[in-house]
């Protein structure tokens, strides 16, 4: 019965952006929305906290498990962090719109990783 | 004018890989742990005046005429002293973290190395 406290967002790739798109579900355990980004946590992954319920989190002032990350936000514009989540089995959200390149490229897939996202393209489900 | 000093103080695991392909990724010694292993990680702490085209980059005694400057580049290195720098020669960043510098030869990426950016 405790299924209700989290609910899911559909994230869709913005214009250029690339991938998606990405149905992010936290849940017990795995609610964290990973903010690995400059200057704090960032409206996005606030914005996807709120909607769904999980726990924002900044990645570069604490460190957390793979396995509890519902998702991690970036905004790489570049080859570092695009690759290291998907990598690590973590969906990722690109504010960027960027396509995959770079030495981790093998790694980022439609269904790990959508890019080119701001507040519009998250869409809260209904169940 | 010197814009960003830092030493080099950790080298990731797997950041020969990047090497392979001229390619450096240099973050703040604050980054996470799974960025760590594909970074180069340094000390410096602050950017004196915005990174541009002309500029040049230093590894200890080695030299490299930056070329292009992607839209974010700036940002990255003034927040997580992250900046991603291409060895390629291109006057076109490829993507917006992209700084490009001239397609010269790396010297050994090792801790205790100088980074530096001047301008001119």
């Amino acid at each position: 019965m405790t299924d209700k406290k989290y609910k899911r967002v559909r994230v869709t790739a913005g214009n250029r952006g690339w991938g998606g798109p990405l149905i992010i579900a936290p849940e017990e355990g795995k609610d964290l929305i990973y903010s690995v980004t400059g200057g704090g946590i960032h409206p996005l992954a606030q914005h996807i906290a709120d909607l769904t319920g999980g726990t924002a989190f900044d990645g570069f002032k604490s460190k957390a498990g793979f396995d509890e990350i519902a998702v991690a936000v970036i905004d790489c514009g570049g080859t570092a962090r695009v690759g290291v989540y998907p990598m690590k089995g973590v969906l990722t959200v690109e504010i960027h719109a960027i396509k995959p390149s770079g030495p981790l490229f093998r790694f980022i897939k439609e269904t790990n990783f959508v890019s080119g996202v701001g507040i519009e393209q998250v869409e809260l489900l209904e169940d | 004018m010197i814009k960003y000093q830092a030493t080099i103080t950790a080298i990731g695991p797997y950041v020969a890989e990047f090497i392979d392909h001229s390619i450096l990724v240099l973050f703040g010694d604050q980054a996470p742990e799974e960025l760590a292993e594909f970074a180069i990680l340094h000390d410096g702490k602050e950017l004196k005046g915005s990174l541009s085209v002309g500029d040049t980059v230093y590894l200890g005694e080695s030299s490299y005429s930056v070329l292009a400057v992607g839209d974010v580049a700036n940002d990255n290195l003034k927040n997580l002293g992250h900046v991603i720098i291409r060895f390629n020669g291109e006057t076109e960043p490829e993507m917006p973290g992209d700084v490009c510098v001239q397609k010269k030869p790396l010297p050994e990426i090792e801790p205790g190395l100088e980074f530096r950016i001047e301008e001119g």
